[in-house]
């Protein structure tokens, strides 16, 4: 089934196209990399899916639903989740702390009015165990590694449990061991969740990728497996050509 | 639940003991004495309320001395009117004939009330709505706020037949409940606004370790990130705008008890000002800490203004630079620093080195 169907997509900074008449499709628990070279519209591309821009032409649909008019909060409930570029935490909440936030599948004010502010990580320690957190659930932060960060940044994705999970640059920053374990964690993720990755570590795109899509200059340059991406002239050439 | 809400039920508790117990006794039950202290307490409902705003959502609320005036004035309202046979004497001065449609209804306590929660609730969930559906945030908010209070106090200076204007509200009754008629220089007396208080700080405390609370701490170090969870950051905002309002007018109803007169200063920017202050000196993080930054200025203004007539004001100013300068957390902060450099003797050390490259967290980080 298609679950996020991306058609004819614009937007424009003070005349730069920065998405420029892009379109494609997401299959249900498919795993989609999203490559290209710096400034290509990668991150912009997730920006309009979940919201954080509004696009000047075109339409997202998620199971069917036009969402590119909406509030970027609506979009969170109706599955959209995002990690972002520049890891963004909560550098003054705890670890522990950060995942409640995340934990979000009844985002009303009474609710969050008739529960402590701990109550649903109990429920999610797993979570941090599988992203090596667990011992630092007190710990703000503010106070963690780069690595860590990005870490405690997926694990509240995956807390967040949406339908589709934005994933910008996730292992930026990883050791190998590390951007190993993100794969791992990314291919099990895939079972019950539709997910896009912008990523620039080969490696691990070969590991994950189910689908390739090459932008460049806001438009789709390429799609297809990995054989068939590392084999495109186009590819090659706007690669060099930067 | 966490340790920090056990030290803030266990500071509750202390606290609650202390002004229960210790504080009428250090007065020896002194009737004058005990009113001063009352308004104190009041003051404090004030400046935990702000706390909540300002604290927990990051929201400078310039305004709360306005809905601190709705609640002082719907009280006086009812006093007053109680204290009349028919018309109050000053709508006479002001040649109104007849008692305004909306004083009618302050004939009655419940309504009363009611009305001295509800009403600022109210209009300061309106503002609340324009400004955070516009998603107004920062210094604007503050902006807007004072802007709203000088607004309002002006409007209640010039309905001179419906206010007493610059007078305000004088000659009031004394509160009668069933069976209790309250003298403002009673022991029970005091021990109503004291036990006013403890409640306001406990619905505090739960507030700031709900999840709501949390949800509030998230959107005030970054109010975007917490859209994309899918929460709705105007409805908090404007839900604790509220709830802080509703807190702010019930400090309102007491502090007409306690002076028995309502005044448009209550409504000045000085004393919105002064809000901010308690609260900045004691700790805008925690309510508790709020609500004692309230007592010890005002406890200093009591004892400093008789000696320093006219250099009070400055003081209270240069005292205020001080905080900001040396205890941007207020007593809470220095407290809990304290606290946790006796625990940890360690943690200073770290924390200087997290500074440095990023290679160097990991190095320290495995280190430790
Ligand atoms: N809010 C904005 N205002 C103006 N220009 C923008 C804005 N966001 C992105 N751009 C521009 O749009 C272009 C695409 O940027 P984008 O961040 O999407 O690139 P990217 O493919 O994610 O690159 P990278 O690999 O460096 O992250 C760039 O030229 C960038 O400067
Ligand atoms: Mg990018």
């Amino acid at each position: 089934m298609q679950q996020l169907q991306v058609t004819d997509l614009h937007v424009e900074f003070g005349g730069l196209r920065a998405v420029d008449g892009l379109t494609f499709n997401v299959e249900e628990g498919e795993i989609l990399c999203l490559l290209g070279p710096n400034g290509a519209g990668k991150s912009t591309t997730l920006d309009l899916i979940c919201g954080k821009t509004q696009p000047t032409g075109g339409s997202i649909r998620l199971n069917g639903t036009e969402i590119s008019q909406m509030l970027e909060f609506h979009r969170a409930r109706l599955g959209i989740g995002r990690k972002f570029q520049v890891p963004s935490v909560y550098k003054d909440l705890t670890v522990a702390e950060n995942l409640s936030v995340a934990i979000s599948k009844r985002p009303g004010i009474w609710s969050a009015l008739s529960r402590f502010a701990l109550s649903d990580v109990r429920e999610a320690g797993a979570i941090l165990e599988r992203v090596d957190l667990s011992s630092k659930s007190n710990e703000l932060a503010g106070n963690l590694s780069h690595g860590e960060t990005q870490w405690l940044e997926i694990a509240m994705l995956i807390a967040q449990d949406s339908k589709v999970i934005l994933m910008d640059e996730p292992t930026a920053g990883m050791t190998i061991q590390e951007t190993e374990r993100t794969a791992e964690i990314f291919r099990s993720l895939s079972a019950s969740h539709t997910l896009i990755v912008v990523e620039h570590d080969m490696s691990f795109v070969r590991t994950v990728a189910d689908r390739i899509i090459v932008m460049n200059r806001g438009a789709m340059l390429a799609e297809g497996s990995i054989e068939e991406i590392e084999s495109n002239e186009d590819v090659k050439t706007a690669y060099l050509g930067h | 639940m966490t340790s920090k809400f056990h030290y803030d039920l266990i500071a509750l508790v202390i606290f609650a003991i202390v002004i229960a117990f210790g504080v009428p006794a250090l007065m020896n039950y002194d009737g004058f004495e005990l009113n001063t202290f009352a308004r104190y307490l009041a003051l404090a409902i004030a400046s935990m309320a702000l706390a909540l705003s300002w604290g927990t959502a990051g929201l400078l609320n310039l305004g709360q001395a306005a809905t601190f005036g709705m609640g002082s004035y719907a009280m006086a309202m009812h006093l007053k009117l109680r204290a009349s046979d028919g018309l109050p004497d000053f709508m006479g001065w002001n040649n109104v004939s007849e008692l305004p449609l909306i004083w009618v209804p302050f004939e009655s306590l419940a309504f009363t009330l009611l009305a001295g929660l509800l009403i600022p609730a109210f209009i300061g969930g309106l503002t609340a709505v324009f400004m955070f559906r516009a998603r107004i945030a920062g210094v604007f908010v503050a902006i807007i706020t004072l802007a709203f209070l000088v607004a309002f106090q002006l409007l209640v200076i010039n309905q001179q037949g419906m206010t007493g204007g610059q007078n305000g509200l004088t000659g009031l009754a004394q509160l009668s409940l069933p069976g209790w008629t309250v003298d403002p220089y009673s022991t029970g007396f005091y021990y109503l606004v004291a036990g006013c208080l403890t409640v306001a700080l406990a619905i505090g405390v739960y507030l700031t370790h709900s999840k709501f609370g949390l949800i509030l701490r998230a959107i005030r170090e970054d109010a975007d990130r917490t859209r994309f969870f899918g929460y709705n950051v105007a409805t908090y905002q404007t839900a604790i705008f509220c709830l802080s309002a509703a807190l702010a007018g019930w400090a309102g109803m007491l502090y007409t008890m306690v002076l028995e007169f309502a005044s448009p200063t209550y409504m000045g920017v000085s004393f919105s000002l002064a809000i901010v202050i308690w609260c900045a000196v004691g700790g805008r993080e925690s309510v508790i800490a709020a609500a004692l930054g309230a007592i010890i200025v005002n406890m200093l203004e009591g004892r400093l203004s008789d000696v320093f007539v006219e250099g009070w004001h400055l003081m209270l100013g240069v005292i205020f630079v001080l905080v900001v300068m040396f205890m941007p957390r207020g007593i809470y902060g220095v407290i809990t620093e304290t606290a946790k450099r006796l625990h940890h003797p360690k943690r200073r050390h770290r924390k200087t080195d997290l500074q440095s490259s990023s290679t160097k967290q990991l190095e320290t980080g495995q280190e430790s």
